[in-house]
């Protein structure tokens, strides 16, 4: 870890003016502090917006709004979210420890960067650090993307990205332009050669609110994670469906992949298979068939094709069940 | 039931640690470790971090005193050998600026060629009896397979650590050791200091599980340096440094070969292993592979070869049942196949073949149908004759656990209290409660009136090593003997006397595991693990106990989840931490049943108890391997066993994901152009 100096600005507008590539917002920091200490980043100063960005959960006639700075436990502990976005609220409980849950925000959680044991080690040259290569392509990549990989494999962490993003989440966003809403699944974006991070937010902008539109009942859902152990890790796969009848058939489908993508990725020629159709485990494996059918293992996570079509199938099955 | 005397004290935070001592004056050291897995060490400018305020003190091998360590190499070597090695160290008034200061300090590397994959082939040992070919030619079916283990990190809560500190010329370490006389004793030796000149406390500990029982650099740097600064230094290793640089237990390789008769009787066992020692000779308690393999099982024809491998990592250290663990996985994989091919129940198959006899010695042991009762009273818990899918077995045997003597313990009377002085050091076992409950019995105290000191070596009362699960059976007889004396006169004094010559002290056990597998996600769940081990007398029912829980876990860890993972282009180490290195944690235990007997070993000695700390985790990864085995028809014989490993052989020849009408072999062959 380097020196940095802190900043505590009294408004919004002197925040915004405040931060840029070298001044970070410092929010839950759980996950800013822990690449400053690996000395994976190094801002000059940080800019304290704890006291400015929304917290709390607000149910408004466009949706469910969920402030920037709404903790994980919040979200997890929330009446609303509870009965009718039980996707969202299983991926929170299945995210990280019950003390990062305390002090984590949900617009952190969006930002957050990847684990890749690449990445995270200051001392390793990585194309997603700057670098020209990406080690893990034919590396230790067990952990890393099947799908959408290259030139970074990398997944996004994020247990609640995926849970959002099957509920149609928007994204709020501020900046010195103004106020701007944008759909997750375009906010969420795998790096590219001049924007080295897995979202399309800029530097001096911030994130400061999640809304969920209003889904008309019954729509039911479920977050499904794999892990190496049962509990505080981060997944080997994850999907996330919202699921939604009318009479026998499937008027409406969402299927996210998490852990499995630079960023958690709808699977819509999963959904397509859903559609208009009557739920059967025939119909299931064909749609995680699907899900999965642009897979491009690496050397050592080709089991990750096999879990995340299991995970779609058991998934999808809780749900019709 | 009898609770730990000191867990008020560690509950309330009033139990000092290492990292707790706080001295007047007192500076905060780091260590500056070698980025490259092997090079030169050219040049080190360490003028700039001198500069820097608040730096009090540098050690590098420019200028430090040549000091010999592991090998024939130096305590801050012109080479350096793994991704962590010690190259310079600095003492700061704040750890922050310790940090910042070994920035600054510049070195010029020359990268040399490394290994981190199989490595050279180091000291060899092979013992052996009768014919191993002659014993396979008598088979009607063997079993011939190789098994893996995974390097497994100690991550003990605690990491190494110590706060130096010299009186004149005398020196005062607070080290995180389960051997206070075997690091005043190496410390001594490399600072040419007389041995009483040294004084090591360690009144706490966070754990150590063998990783702690020699004398590492760590001490000897914190030593020159508040020499240097003329105050007291504390080094405490962080937890990448400590999956680095401060031990392991060794990957294996085991190439076994079993033979049998029809009947299940044994006529050959054959191991040929390979296991990796990281970058230096550490010392400390060998990882014997072949032991179990020479007596766990009555056979004439046993031979088994260990061959050391030197690779460009951390040194690995004992671990926990140092040796047995890994071989016990591979011996109780091929016992189980070999049953399978038999027809015959596992357990009934060790039944026909455990042995009541040390082989390897030839003398008879002092418990010899202990491990029959193990056996059966954990088939009996288990209920393992009512079987469902899922289940499985192992036995083990370990080579220590009775006492490893000499020790010299004094109790005092006074005021209506008892003082007991011992030299051996509480682990986190609780040796401290265990030692008050013998005195108290011995004088018919009350168990409040006796005051356990331990931890220290100036009182000059020699203890072993808390290694081999010795600590109880080497101490508590020349206890209870002192506690007779003091009865009479006031004050006590007692040796450990000498273990029986003519018999071999075993401790041994057995393991059930009940496991459930997701044949479509590959997830395991441990359902239930029943545990019953020979330990002697019990003294202390929730200690043992705890040891048993604790090792189990343990062992469900080095099964299913932990292990080190290497870049073998890079030579560095990619889960130095607790985040990506996953032990196994509160969810991943279900039941585990202790159904531990006590079983007094008079003729171990006079107070019949025996160890129990390593025992435990001996068995459990071979009965969860083989549960697995029960659950799916997958055998893996390559710890730890992880999804990929289960769903690529889960999926090895099935149909089992049929979608639009692909018919695959393999899992993955379904994928379009993959």
């Amino acid at each position: 870890m380097k020196a940095f100096g802190y900043s505590s600005p009294d408004s919004l507008d002197a925040a915004l003016a405040a931060i840029g590539p070298q001044a970070r917002p410092l929010a839950g920091g759980t996950d800013l502090l822990t690449l400053i200490k690996a000395d994976l980043a190094a801002p000059e100063r940080l800019v304290n917006v704890k006291a400015l960005l929304p917290r709390g959960i607000e149910a408004k006639p466009e949706g469910l709004e969920i402030g920037a700075l709404t903790t994980l436990a919040e979200i997890e502990e929330h009446p609303v979210v509870r009965d009718g976005y039980a996707a969202l609220a299983q991926a929170v409980s299945l995210a990280a420890s019950p003390q990062i849950r305390n002090l984590a925000t949900v617009g952190g959680n969006l930002l957050q960067r990847p684990r890749c044991w690449y990445f995270r080690n200051a001392r390793i040259d990585c194309w997603l650090k700057g670098g020209d290569e990406c080690p893990a392509g034919d590396g230790q990549n067990r952990n890393h993307a099947i799908l959408r990989g290259g030139p970074c494999y990398a997944v996004h962490p994020s247990d609640i990205v995926p849970a959002l993003m099957a509920f149609d989440a928007a994204v709020r966003v501020v900046g010195a332009a103004g106020e701007r809403w944008i759909e997750l699944e375009d906010f969420m974006q795998p790096p590219t050669e001049e924007r080295r991070t897995e979202t399309v937010l800029a530097p001096d902008e911030l994130v400061t609110a999640v809304r969920l539109p209003p889904h008309p009942e019954p729509t039911r859902s479920v977050y499904r994670k794999a892990m190496d152990r049962k509990i505080w890790a981060f997944a080997l796969a994850g999907v996330a469906c919202a699921l939604r009848l009318s009479g026998r058939k499937i008027a409406h489908a969402r299927i996210v992949l998490s852990g499995v993508a630079p960023v958690p990725m709808r699977a819509e020629a999963a959904e397509r298979e859903l559609l208009g159709r009557e739920p059967s485990p025939e119909r299931f494996a064909a749609a995680a068939g699907a899900a999965l059918q642009d897979a491009r293992p690496l050397r050592h996570n080709g089991y990750k094709v096999p879990l995340t079509m299991a995970l779609v199938r058991q998934a999808l099955t809780t749900l019709t069940e | 039931m009898t609770t730990r005397l000191e867990g008020p004290d560690k509950v309330t935070g009033k139990a000092v640690y290492s990292s707790d001592v706080r001295l007047p004056g007192q500076l905060y050291a780091k260590i500056l470790r070698s980025p490259h897995p092997h090079a030169k060490v050219l040049r080190i400018d360490t003028s700039r971090a001198e500069a820097l305020a608040g730096v009090r003190a540098v050690v590098s091998a420019m200028n430090g005193p040549d000091i010999s360590w592991h090998d024939d190499t130096r305590l801050l070597d012109s080479t350096v050998r793994y991704v962590g090695d010690e190259v310079a160290a600095l003492a700061a008034d704040s750890e922050e600026i310790a940090q910042d200061a070994l920035r600054l300090i510049e070195v010029e590397y020359l990268p040399l060629a490394f290994d981190v994959a199989r490595g050279k082939a180091g000291d060899s040992k092979v013992q052996e009896r009768g014919n191993v070919l002659t014993g396979l030619r008598e088979a009607d079916v063997t079993v011939e397979e190789t098994y893996t283990t995974g390097t497994a990190l100690h991550n003990a809560l605690e990491s190494h650590g110590c706060t130096a500190v010299w009186d004149g010329g005398e020196l005062t370490l607070y080290e995180s050791t389960q051997g206070i006389f075997a690091v005043r004793d190496e410390v001594a030796e490399k600072l040419g200091l007389p041995k009483d000149q040294v004084r090591v406390i360690t009144p706490h500990m966070g754990g150590g599980f063998g990783a702690k029982q020699i004398a590492w650099k760590h001490s000897v740097i914190a030593a020159l340096l508040a020499k240097r600064a003329g105050r007291p230094v504390q080094l405490m290793l962080d937890r990448t440094e400590e999956n680095l640089a401060s031990g392991s237990r060794n990957a294996t390789r085991q190439h076994v070969r079993i033979g049998a008769k029809r009947d299940g009787t044994l006529t050959a066992i054959d191991a040929r292993i390979e296991f990796q020692s990281g970058a230096y000779k550490v010392g400390g308690e060998d990882s014997d592979l072949t032991g179990t393999y020479m007596t766990l099982y009555r056979c004439e024809n046993v031979r088994a070869e260990q061959t050391s491998m030197k690779t460009n990592a951390g040194a690995s250290v004992a671990f926990r049942g140092p040796g047995y663990v890994e071989a016990n996985f591979a011996l109780e994989s091929a016992m189980d196949e070999l049953a399978r091919k038999l027809g015959m129940d596992p357990i009934d198959l060790r039944l026909r073949n455990y042995a009541v006899r040390d082989q390897s010695e030839d003398k008879p042991y002092t418990s010899p149908q202990s491990l029959r009762r193990c056996i059966e009273r954990v088939a009996e818990v288990f209920d393992w004759k009512r079987k469902r899918k899922g289940i499985g077995f192992a036995a083990h045997d370990w080579l220590a656990g009775g006492g490893w003597p000499p020790a010299t313990v004094e109790v005092t009377l006074r005021a209506g209290r008892a003082e007991v002085l011992v030299g051996v050091q509480d682990i986190g076992t609780g040796p401290r409660t265990a030692l008050a409950q013998i005195a108290a019995a011995e004088l018919g105290i009350p168990l409040d009136a006796v005051d356990v000191r331990l931890g220290d070596t100036k009182p000059g009362l020699y203890g072993p090593t808390s290694s081999g699960s010795t600590t109880l059976a080497t101490i508590g007889p020349a206890l209870a003997e002192a506690a007779r004396k003091a009865k009479k006169t006031g004050h006590g004094r007692a040796e450990r006397g000498e273990n029986p010559k003519d018999k071999t002290i075993r401790t041994c056990g057995a393991q059930c595991a009940e496991v459930e597998v997701d044949l479509e996600t590959g997830e395991v769940t441990v359902l239930r693990v029943v545990a019953a081990h020979d330990c002697g007398r019990i003294i202390n029912p929730l200690l043992v106990a705890s040891q048993v829980i604790g090792g189990v876990t343990q062992g469900i860890g080095f099964a299913l989840c932990e292990e080190r993972v290497m870049d073998e282009r890079l030579g560095e180490s990619l889960n130095a931490n607790l985040e990506e290195y996953k032990v196994a944690t509160v969810r991943d235990i279900r039941e585990i049943v202790n159904a531990t007997e006590s079983m007094p070993d008079l003729e171990a000695n006079a107070l019949g108890t025996k160890g129990i700390g390593e025992p435990p985790i001996i068995p459990t990864a071979a009965a969860i391997a083989n549960a697995i085995f029960d659950a799916t028809g997958v055998r893996i014989r390559d710890l730890p066993i992880t999804r990929d490993k289960l769903l690529n052989e889960l999926n090895q020849g099935q149909t089992t994901f049929s979608d639009n009408g692909a018919r695959n072999k393999r899992g993955l062959s379904l994928i379009p152009g993959s």
